[in-house]
């Protein structure tokens, strides 16, 4: 089975390539918008020597590229999206990119099996009391537009596909993360807190993090693709979640020091509408980088549940305290993205 | 007077520039951002959505005829802006332009007349030059306080790693990169809208020059971008210098005017504008007031900008808000453009000869 891996040169794309091949699935086409990326990959595909790995340079945005990169195909795990940019460059990269892929493929005469790696934030959290269980079953975010631009770009990208399976009827399994960490990723989720006036705002408090290893997001991305039920989604956390105050005080301990300022959940309720109202009364003088509506979805506290995950036979291949210390290690090592 | 209906405002053009027009729309007393179009629908959708536009669409003949607009923000690359213009105003609506105008100056000539012989209005978003600092330096100008120009400096930098310049870095087919001044082409409007309007009609001696600073060679089209420009100008008895500079930190935006009566530069960043102290006593005791002067003169900036800022004046467009609000007013009112149409197309024909001498075998090549 040829598998093509959008975003396969990026953080979670090379784990994605890895998981595969350890599952025996040899045969990947591995799309790249910057061939540099291609010579990671290649350490990876060592490793593995009946690996046949194929990499393709292609930009999402432009159509033509992509009918090479499909031609031959049997499934597509498309994991390429935009975490930064402009709103305009954001819903380019990960939405107008994600309708390119979807035209190509159903232009495709074989039949292709999609795995869409989404995201979390698709999920409607702000409606739901703090503390509440997120799992499948939650809705999808009403106002994605008075969340976050990233959030709104995911639930934009996850529609397109529904609908166009709708129109189709592709195989589609559908895996939401929650946070993914990792050497080489980011340093802090939003959910713990922000850097902001050179002091860190952990605007977490005892809120559960939805954390998931990269490894450990690869592999149920890989299980979801080879056992997941077609139209099913799967939300994608370990097991023995910290909260984002341990996970502070541990990276404080092993990584560096951090002059952080605990914002306890009521106080930063109420500054979120103090801002917000500003934002309206001053016509955007400031902008509303905090309203009530965010802070709900980003430090309300939710209970996270893998059970589905787990039915299709995943299991984490670190436990979160491994997958940390693992981290913090190459953070230390490596504190080039403390910022 | 001004009519109190509310001017009905469409934008083309769904990219990056066109959240801030939005945006500035949103709060405009005397208007109502009701459609935007994009011939890519999602993004079209994405703006509409995240500014609670009601209408929004993929196809401009279907957003004029449905959406009866009185003013279209044309917010596309300018390689396109001359047919838009055409369509926009055929469907009777003026039109609010993004710089730069057009691929070269007779294009925008041609755009011009187009709005002209449409009996519509037209302007381009200078809006640097309607900020607070601009707006004061105008009053200190029409005041004399500067007396007779002698000689400008307008300078603009620009962050190659910057947000903006990140995808013109990363992405050779970004249309900037196509045009025929390129970075330059998108960005010295705001040099030589500044210095234009000191000049006497004749048409100014031109010297340019630029160079490509940064290192490194990606081997796509965009290596072939310079990213330093230094021109000279003289025309009648005024001089100038404009510089775009993508390496000198911090990425500044002013402008110095040495006037017959004083010095004075307005920092757009900064949003201050000072007037140079000179010595007025002898010896070494008298060069000791000088930077005491400037001291007083910069906290009574900072007392001005905190003022506003309290008033809820010191938005980051400010000055796109208050060449909306003259324009919008001359469309109601039938009156003249905020900036006239001479000005602009001038600034259009300084820019045409930079390039030119920049980058001659871009327009010998046929590009253009």
């Amino acid at each position: 089975m040829k598998i093509l891996i959008t975003g396969a040169g990026g953080f979670l794309g090379k784990a994605i390539v890895e998981r595969l091949l350890a599952h025996g699935q040899n045969d990947l086409r591995c799309m790249l918008r910057d061939t540099s990326k291609a010579r990671g990959l290649e350490a990876i595909a060592a490793r593995y020597p009946q690996s046949r790995l194929e990499f393709i340079s292609a930009n999402l945005k432009n159509p033509a590229e992509i009918v090479p990169a499909i031609t031959g195909c049997d499934m597509v795990i498309h994991a390429a999206a935009a975490l930064k940019g402009s709103p305009a460059e954001m819903f380019l990269d990960s939405v107008v990119a994600s309708r390119n892929l979807l035209e190509v493929i159903v232009n495709e005469l074989r039949p292709i099996r999609i795995v869409l790696v989404s995201s979390f934030g698709v999920m409607g959290v702000p409606e739901l009391p703090r503390g509440a269980m997120v799992d499948e079953r939650t809705p999808m975010e009403q106002h994605p537009e008075q969340r976050d631009v990233y959030s709104h770009t995911k639930l934009r990208q996850e529609q397109l596909f529904w609908e166009y399976r709708q129109k189709y009827g592709f195989e589609l399994v559908v895996l939401r993360p929650g946070v993914i960490y990792g050497p080489g990723g980011g340093h802090f989720s939003t959910r713990v807190g922000l850097n902001l006036f050179g002091r860190f705002l952990h605007l977490g408090g005892n809120n559960l993090l939805p954390l998931t290893y990269v490894d450990n997001c690869a592999e149920a991305i890989v299980a979801a693709a080879l056992s997941g039920t077609d139209g099913e989604v799967y939300n994608v956390v370990d097991d023995n979640l910290v909260t984002s105050k341990q996970y502070l005080t541990a990276y404080k301990k092993q990584v560096r020091k951090v002059r952080s300022v605990p914002v306890p959940y009521p106080a930063l309720m109420w500054g979120s509408k103090m801002v917000e109202n500003y934002s309206k009364r001053s016509k955007g003088q400031l902008p509303a980088i905090f309203t009530p509506y965010k802070t709900r979805a980003m430090w309300g506290g939710n209970q996270f549940s893998n059970a589905k995950l787990k039915s299709i036979g995943w299991r984490p291949l670190l436990s979160t305290r491994e997958g940390l210390d693992r981290t913090f290690a190459a953070f230390r090592a490596n504190p080039e993205k403390a910022t | 007077m001004a009519d109190l209906k509310k001017l009905r405002v469409g934008i083309v053009g769904c990219g990056k520039i066109a959240d801030g027009h939005a945006e500035v729309v949103k709060y405009l007393d005397g208007a109502e951002l009701v459609a935007v179009c994009d011939r890519e629908p999602l993004l079209a959708e994405q703006l509409a959505v995240r500014f609670g536009v009601p209408g929004w669409y993929g196809d401009l003949g279907e957003m004029l005829e449905r959406e009866r607009l009185d003013v279209v923000h044309i917010t596309t690359p300018p390689a396109v802006h001359l047919p838009l213009t055409r369509q926009c105003v055929a469907a009777g609506a003026h039109v609010f332009l993004e710089k730069p105008l057009a691929m070269t100056a007779p294009e925008a000539r041609d755009l011009i007349d187009v709005v002209l012989a449409g009996g519509r209005q037209m302007t381009i978003n200078y809006w640097p030059n309607f900020d607070p600092p601009a707006m004061q330096f105008k009053q200190m100008m029409a005041r004399g306080d500067v007396g007779d120009p002698v000689h400008v400096e307008a300078f603009i930098g620009y962050d190659l790693s910057g947000n903006y310049g990140q995808v013109l870095m990363s992405d050779p087919n970004y249309w900037v990169h196509k045009l025929p001044g390129k970075l330059f082409h998108n960005m010295i409007d705001h040099v030589f809208n500044r210095i234009v309007p000191f000049f006497p009609d004749a048409e100014p001696e031109i010297h340019a020059f630029a160079f490509k600073r940064r290192e490194g060679v990606r081997n796509n089209a965009t290596d072939a971008m310079l990213d330093e420009l230094r021109v000279y100008l003289r025309g009648g008895n005024v001089s100038a210098f404009g510089s775009l500079c993508s390496h000198a930190r911090p990425v500044a935006n002013t402008l110095k005017v040495y006037g017959t009566k004083a010095t004075v530069e307005v920092d757009f960043n900064n949003r201050t504008v000072v007037s140079t102290a000179s010595q007025r006593y002898p010896s070494a005791l008298g060069r000791l007031a000088p930077p005491l002067q400037m001291t007083g003169r910069y906290l009574a900036e900072s007392r001005k900008n905190i003022g506003q800022f309290w008033r809820h004046e010191f938005h980051f467009f400010a000055g796109m808000s208050k060449l909306l609000e003259l324009f919008y007013e001359a469309i109601r009112n039938n009156g003249a453009p905020p900036i006239p149409y001479t000005e602009i197309l001038r600034v259009s024909e300084v820019m045409d000869q930079v390039i030119h001498q920049v980058y001659p075998v871009t327009v010998g090549g046929g590009a253009r």
